[in-house]
Order: structure tokens, then sequence, then C-alpha cells
């Protein structure tokens, strides 16, 4: 297997594809900026909003409404198509909430007939001084959402902030799941070794961890430069960032400790049973501690993951193969490490014999 | 004291400069550096249209990292191909 090439292959075409196929498939319309962001109940309000990837023409052809849970929701009275991309949409806010709260926010639906409907979340905050809840519930009610077109093409859905930055998923997360890969094929081998002492397996176990922490600096590096371009600093105190920081240490450390031990076998068992434990503090410190704390980072405490909504088909055909194929490149270049170990051992030994 | 004192700085920096580890350290000073002159033109080049370049720097990222450590371990194999040849002459 190791000297196979096939699967070698495979994962560089399947890196090819990523890049290509998620470079290159158009994002889904969306709401980039809607300016002001708050109003009072009761005024005439007109928002400026401006749009990505859109080509509006026809105003006939657009539909905005403003939203409250799932119940309320607000037809514009008029819509002004500024320039492609530019809109100038006019509210007649009821003059009362369909809630008793001084505040309730809104989020803005734009549909364009024959593309695709966008969404933008918490929009506007609407305020108010007094509160008549069943007046307010009556006039929210007047319109419904309904006949949003879809578009079906091949494409990525849009979210705000994220932006195109978005297409980062299949590198920095899959570089991410990579490296877990790594880490249990790794943990196996190492197993494997305690069980049979054989010194190939720690060969084995050895290379493939060591690549998993390059993958794992590489996983570092992206998400703290997307961070800054999504959340505004290269590095912000977060349970999941900090947490996955001291699992890197730790693992550095198993990079230190076999370099420090000369005994070929005490080396092999020590650092067998380090990366066992290095694992077991791994799984806690990024899966466990981040979900029980606030955190900014998808998929933990408060944050959803990229799932459902933003994860959708499209960017599964993309995103699968882009962790098959981060995955056996990490294999091939630990396979390389793991041939050039075996031939340097047996160098070694023919030279002490 | 001057002649010894520069010889030890060469000793120093031939030993650093095969390292890995300050290459690294380099390019994230030089970054870090980059960043504090021109933190405006910069963000605003990756937040420009719809920040794809953010995209094209992390695949770019990725990559430097993978050819570091294939170089890492390009020295390691010349290492015991020079150590073979060396054998192999003198026995």
């Amino acid at each position: 297997m190791i000297r196979q090439s096939w699967w070698k292959y495979l994962g560089a075409l399947l890196i090819i594809y990523v890049i290509i196929v998620g470079l290159l498939t158009p994002m889904k319309p969306g709401v980039y900026e809607f300016t002001p962001i708050n109003t009072k109940a009761g005024k005439s309000f007109t928002a400026d909003i401006i749009t990505y990837n859109t080509h509006y023409k026809d105003s006939s052809q657009l539909r905005a409404w403003l939203k409250i849970d799932t119940s309320y929701a607000l037809l514009s009275s008029t819509i002004e198509i500024q320039e492609v991309n530019k809109l100038k949409v006019t509210f007649d806010i009821p003059n009362y909430n369909p809630s008793t709260s001084d505040v309730v926010i809104a989020d803005l639906v734009i549909d364009e007939k024959d593309e695709h409907f966008m969404v933008l979340p918490q929009a506007l905050y609407i305020t108010q001084d007094s509160s008549q809840v069943d007046e307010g519930a009556l006039a929210w009610s007047l319109s419904n959402i309904e006949n949003l077109s879809e578009n079906t093409d091949f494409t990525f859905p849009f979210r705000w902030i994220t932006e195109e930055s978005m297409r980062n998923l299949f590198f920095h997360v899959s570089i991410w799941f990579a490296m877990f890969i790594l880490l249990i094929i790794g943990i196996i081998y190492a197993i494997k070794y305690l069980l049979s002492k054989d010194l190939k397996w720690d060969i084995y176990s050895s290379s493939l961890t060591h690549v998993a922490i390059v993958f794992g600096i590489i996983g570092m590096l992206t998400g703290s430069f997307w961070a800054k371009f999504a959340w505004g600093q290269f590095w912000i105190n977060d349970p999941k960032l900090n947490m996955s920081a001291v699992a890197l240490l730790i693992y550095l450390a198993y990079w230190v400790l076999r370099v420090s031990i000369t005994d070929q076998d005490v080396r092999a068992r020590v650092s067998a049973a380090y990366s066992l434990f290095a694992f077991a503090a791994l799984i806690p410190l990024v899966f466990v501690l981040p979900r029980m704390m606030d955190s900014m980072h998808p998929g933990n405490g408060g944050n959803p993951a990229f799932g459902k909504d933003d994860l959708d088909n499209t960017m599964r055909m993309v995103f699968y193969p882009a962790i098959i194929g981060f995955t056996l490149l990490g294999l091939w270049i630990s396979s390389l490490y793991i041939r050039f170990q075996l031939l340097w051992e047996s160098y070694m030994i023919k030279r002490s014999n | 004291m001057g002649v010894i004192y520069d010889q030890k700085i060469k000793l120093i920096m031939r030993y650093l400069n095969q390292k890995f580890t300050t290459l690294i350290l380099t390019l994230s000073v030089v970054l870090l550096t980059i960043q504090d002159v021109a933190a405006a033109p910069f963000e605003d080049f990756f937040r420009s249209t719809g920040k794809i370049y953010v995209v094209v720097a992390i695949i770019a990222i990725t990559f430097l990292v993978i050819v570091l450590y294939l170089i890492r371990l390009e020295r390691k194999i010349n290492k015991l191909e020079k150590l073979q040849q060396h054998e192999s002459q003198t026995s």
C-alpha cells in the first residue's frame, strides 16, 4: 500500500478538483450592507441596501420584507433600483411592534424573480415608546412571505461578513479534519508498537504524528488569517482558539520529546505512551471544553457549526472531497517520511555492525 | 577580541541559518512588520471583492507550509545520501 501510487494521485486529483470547483463556483446573491440599522415604530423608513452578485433591472420583479420571528412580516412600500447592486427600499413601519418589549429586531428578506432570495438576519432594530401588542400583531401580519424564488444552479450560499471567504471551509476546516484522521491512524500504530514492540510501527506512528502536527500548524495559521477578516483580529481570546493552541503545544512537546531521547527503545515506548495521552487530552480540549463556553468559533458554545443553512449540498460536494484529498496528501507525505526513516534505521544498523 | 567575537557570531549565524524554525520566525516577523507599516492598504486589499483574496492567501499559506516541510524532509534525505556515499568511498 505504502508504495502503491494510485491513492497518492487520487489525493492530488481531489485537491485539484477542490481548488478549481471551490474557487470557480459562483456565490448566490446576498445582502452586503444595510443602513441605517435602527428606526422608530410608526415612521416611514428608507434603507440603502447594497447587495452582492445581483444584476437588478426591473423593480417590478423585486419584493422586500422585514420579518420578526417566524410569524410577522411587513412588505416594502416602494423599491427603487439605483445601480445593479444598489437599492433604496422604503417600509412604512406600523405604529406598534408585535411585542411588549421596547425594541424588536427584524430580519430582511429580498426576493428577485428568477433569482435566489436573500436574507440578512438581524438587519433592523425597531424601537417603540409604548406597546399595543394586538394592534402591532395585526399590522405586522398583513403580508406573508411567499413564492420565494429559488435558484437551483450549482452555487454556494452567501453569508454576511464571511462572504467569499466562506470557501476557506474547504481548506481550513478540511485540514483540521485531515489532522485528526492522521493522528488517529498514528495512535493505532502507537498501540500496535506497544503490543508488538516492533520499531517499524514506532516509525509509522511518529511520522504520521509529525505530519499531523504540520497540518495543525497550517490549520492554526490559516484560521488566524481568516479570523483577521471575519472577526477583525489575528488572535482573539476565545476558548476554541486557546484550547487548540494548548493542544498543539502538547504535540510540539511530543516533537521535542522524540529529539531529546537518544535510546531507540526508550524513545519509542515513551513517545507511543505520550501520544496516547496527548490524543486523550486533545479531544476534550478541542471538542468538549469550547462547546461548554461562549465562543466565536462556529460549532461551539452558542454558535452553530456551518451546517444546514450554511453547509448546503453544493458545499458538501466540495467539502467532503477536500477532507479525503488532504488526508491522502498527509498520508503521502508521511509515507515519504516513513520510508526515509526505515532507510535511516537500516543504514544505522548496518553501520553499527 | 573583535575577531573572536565576529567568528562566534559567524558560527551562531551558520547554525541558525540551517534551522527550519528560524525561517518561519523570520517570515512571521517580516509579515508582522509589513502589517504594522501598511495596515490599511493590506486590509483593504483583502476585504475587496467579497474577501476572495483571503481564500487565495489561505491556499498560499497551506502550500507554503507543506513545501517548507518537504524541504526539511529533503535535507534529511540529502544527509543520508551523503553518509552512504561517504561510507562507500571509505570502504
